[in-house]
């Protein structure tokens, strides 16, 4: 129950990260939601140039106060993590580019309230909000975890139990709290572990839930398929019985069956449903007992103990628990990360194109960011709409697909493919004896990799070989490919046909905004320097942007740290220049062939990693369900080899125990 | 399928252990009306071996094969398809009488050695698409080799 009116400190930092000026009190008299952004509409209006005019959202109910980030450029903040949408409680920080707001307990007496109230207020604001002076003192520095964990590479678990925080103890921890927790959670289940050994701490129950995010952003939907292989399915370890007969059990048809039995060459490769796979993770951690084992926190930092654990440093989240009560540490003996992509940025363009013109930011967007707006708008208009969709690949197919869709309402909706260049029937990548099929100016691949990276010869040799020759390999395996669906081929062939598909080959040079002008509606220009030396002008009223997220693992706080205190080594990017393999960036954490981190090694303690933060290493499909299995069957598999945390080897007879468990639906 | 070579043999010899002797062995007692007579059994399980043989004699060409494919994969119909290529040129060979341990006279009518095959090679297939993942459960991650990785 939230008590009226609701206090939000209200501070600008400047450029050196220190308060300017006094600071205000934010008094939210009723529920509702406000709007705060740098426009004269917005409720709250904030100045200052990384302010987006429509920001962020505090909306305030009943039951609880929320903080909504409003698709901003920059991003929402809360305690340091960027979210979309988060219930908030008195002493989070809530931050914006040059503003912090902090949530304040409920006034102690209603005289603040009266007090408060009498001050003169600007008359534009609306009457619900009061923005007043704040005559409180500067709050304290934040010292949790710093005060223990700063400068110090081990620490001792008396030290953290003389901190006045709460210290759990458990065996096996997972950091992420996503898929790539989930599965390795899974696995040790399945090998025998108890579930109150294990705890997963993520700041999501539900384990698919930022997945489930990115792939509705880029345009699917439950019931659209994923590209996945029958066989990967992340609820079930031993891979059987596939997705392809879960569709005929759950009565949806035999196609699939017949799919997997031709593909990839005799049928299109057979793919499950988003839907399907989340409906089967929810079953799957019911019956291991994910609710027992997850921990709803976010997690600050790591530190290696005295006696050959760790202490993982985390703050409650979205509790009933308040203030200094939400922090406490918790002592693992083993320890998984998979925290995911970090905050991801654009490609520099973009970035570059939505810091300078935030007037346009609704004409653009990336495929990975909530953009749904724009389809509807799009089909709303009468008349002619010029969409610029920019990459190939996956993504770009389903953004093609969803705009076909939109047509079917606006017929005058116009795609203009923007591609580097054109790429002929024979010109796919070339592997020893093998050529990668060409449709439509798209490589084609079933799947993100070459399906021998996943368990196959290109796994070994991929293993075996050295960084220089993993980089060549690379070259030569990678690139943008999209699945040869015949739904999409059909499209893009309908559609230079009709004259509303047009692929333009050449990069893109500049991205100017094009400013509504009477009844012409906003746009963007987009100069494309084409491969015969030509600047190419189009006027777009969107542009979709498809080449996908940069990753950088230092773009996360909690690895930053890691990184710095044990000096851990990264992987590098090689890659073929003039014949010779050149050393890129740093790309992933390094670790063993096994997932193991060996820099945090700590006497009996071992830290095992999986998913996207491991690019670079020796497995190329890190970043798929089932390369997440692999992950998970190698770093657990290592801790039997082991033998130091008793986990029993999951031989012939205990496997097959183990998986008419799953089939029956009885806990492991 | 995405076998490697040493994955192909040994799961042909594992399938070869758990599948196809058992039911070759009760195949033929049901021929012999269940008297145990070795001369009458060994045909139906030297038929078997020179499968097998010929098998492992065909997957480097099979992994030849897989290397020219961009997935360096091994669909499910394909070895459905050289599965019963080779029962049909084990078949043929024997019935010409060029394999001295089987008697051609035996291999004249398809009717027994298409049954014993058929009998044989299902619960293999069907083993092959799924179910020797829940044994072995690095089965898939390893080429189709058995053990640890």
């Amino acid at each position: 129950m939230i008590t009226f009116p609701v206090r939000f400190r209200v501070r600008q930092i400047g450029i050196d990260g220190n308060a300017m000026g006094q600071s205000r009190i934010l008094l939210c008299e009723e529920p509702g939601a406000f709007l705060i952004g740098k426009t004269d509409e917005a409720d709250v209006p904030l100045t200052g140039d990384a302010v987006s005019r429509r920001h962020m959202s505090l909306v305030l109910t009943q039951t609880d106060v929320r903080v909504r980030d409003e698709g901003s450029t920059n991003g929402t903040y809360v305690n340091g993590t960027r979210i979309d949408e988060l219930v908030v409680n008195p002493g989070d920080q809530i931050s914006i580019p040059g503003w912090v707001l902090e949530l304040l307990a409920p006034a102690a007496s209603a005289a603040t309230t009266t007090h408060v109230a009498g001050v003169a207020v600007d008359e534009s604001l609306v009457s619900r909000l009061v923005m007043t002076n704040d005559d409180a003192p500067p709050p304290q520095r934040r010292s949790f975890p710093a005060m223990e964990f700063d400068g110090q590479d081990v620490v001792s678990a008396d030290a953290l139990r003389s901190s006045g925080h709460p210290v759990e103890e458990v065996k096996f921890a997972a950091v992420g709290g996503g898929l790539g927790s989930f599965v390795w959670v899974d696995h040790l289940r399945c090998y025998g572990i108890q579930a109150e050994d294990i705890k997963a701490i993520g700041t999501e129950e539900v384990c698919y839930q930022t997945y489930k995010r990115y792939c509705k952003n880029s345009q699917i939907p439950d019931h659209e398929r994923l590209r996945s292989n029958s066989l990967s399915r992340p609820d079930n370890i031993w891979g059987f019985p596939g997705y392809a007969m879960r569709e005929v059990g759950k009565g949806i048809g035999v196609k699939g069956i017949f799919q997997v039995f031709g593909e990839p060459t005799l049928s299109e490769s057979y793919t499950p449903r988003a839907g399907d796979v989340f409906d089967s993770l929810d079953i799957e951690a019911k019956r291991i007992g994910w609710d027992e084992m997850f921990l709803k926190a976010q997690v600050l930092g790591l530190r290696k103990t005295s006696d050959g654990r760790y202490a993982i440093a985390t703050k409650m989240w979205g509790g009933e628990a308040t203030g200094q009560a939400r922090n406490r540490y918790i002592i693992a003996d083993v320890v998984h990360l998979s925290t995911g992509y970090p905050a991801t940025r654009f490609v520099d363009d973009f970035q570059d194109f939505i810091t300078n013109h935030p007037d346009s930011r609704a004409q653009v967007a990336n495929a990975y960011e909530p953009h749904d707006q724009m389809y509807l708008e799009a089909e709303r208009r009468g008349g002619p709409v010029q969409v610029v969709v920019r990459g190939r690949g996956i993504v770009a197919s389903r953004i093609i697909q969803r705009l076909f869709e939109a047509r079917k309402k606006n017929p005058d909706i116009r795609i203009l493919h923007s591609m580097r260049s054109a790429i002929g029937p024979r010109d796919g990548a070339v592997f020893r004896k093998a050529r990668r099929l060409v449709r439509n100016n798209v490589e084609i691949q079933p799947f993100n990799w070459p399906k021998s990276c996943w368990g196959g010869d290109l796994r070994v040799e991929y293993e075996r070989a050295s960084d220089e020759d993993r980089g060549i390999m690379l070259g030569q395996l990678g690139g943008t490919t999209t699945a040869e669906r015949s739904d999409w081929i059909a499209i893009a062939e309908r559609g230079a046909e009709e004259g509303w598909y047009e692929p333009i080959y050449g990069n893109i040079s500049d991205l100017e905004p094009l400013p509504a002008e009477g009844r012409e509606p906003p746009g963007v220009k987009v100069t494309i320097a084409n491969n015969d030396g030509n600047d190419v002008a189009l006027n777009a009223d969107y542009l979709i942007d498809c080449t996908g997220l940069i990753a950088d693992i230092r773009r996360s706080p909690f690895l930053a740290d890691l990184l710095d205190t044990y000096k851990l080594p990264r992987n590098h990017a090689y890659r073929l220049k003039d014949g010779k393999a050149d050393k890129g960036g740093p790309t992933g954490l390094r670790c063993s062939n096994d997932f193991e981190i060996e820099g945090l090694r700590n006497g009996n303690g071992r830290v095992y990693a999986a998913g996207t933060i491991t690019t670079g290493g020796p497995y190329l499909a890190v970043d798929s369900f089932l390369g997440l299995q692999y992950s998970a069957i190698r770093s657990v598999d290592h801790l039997v080899t082991e033998r130091i945390h008793r986990v029993r080897n999951l031989g012939p007879f205990r496997s097959l125990g183990g998986w008419t468990k799953w089939m029956v639906g009885a806990r492991p | 399928m995405i076998p490697t070579l040493a994955g192909r043999l040994q799961t042909r010899l594992i399938l070869f252990f758990l599948i196809g002797v058992p039911v070759t062995l009760i195949f033929a007692l049901v021929q012999t009306n269940f008297i145990w007579s070795w001369r009458e059994i060994q045909i139906f399980v030297y038929f078997l071996c020179s499968i097998l043989a010929l098998g492992l004699f065909l997957d480097p060409i099979y992994i030849f094969i897989q290397s020219t494919r961009w997935d360096r994969d091994w669909p499910f119909a394909y070895q459905f398809f050289f599965s019963w290529i080779e029962f049909g040129i084990v078949l043929f060979v024997a019935r010409s009488g060029w394999l001295p341990y089987l008697d051609p006279d035996f291999f004249q009518g398809f009717r027994l050695p298409i049954i014993h095959f058929t009998l044989v090679f299902v619960p293999s297939y069907l083993f092959l698409l799924g179910p020797l993942q829940a044994i072995f459960v690095r089965w898939r991650f390893k080429g189709g080799q058995l053990g640890k990785m």
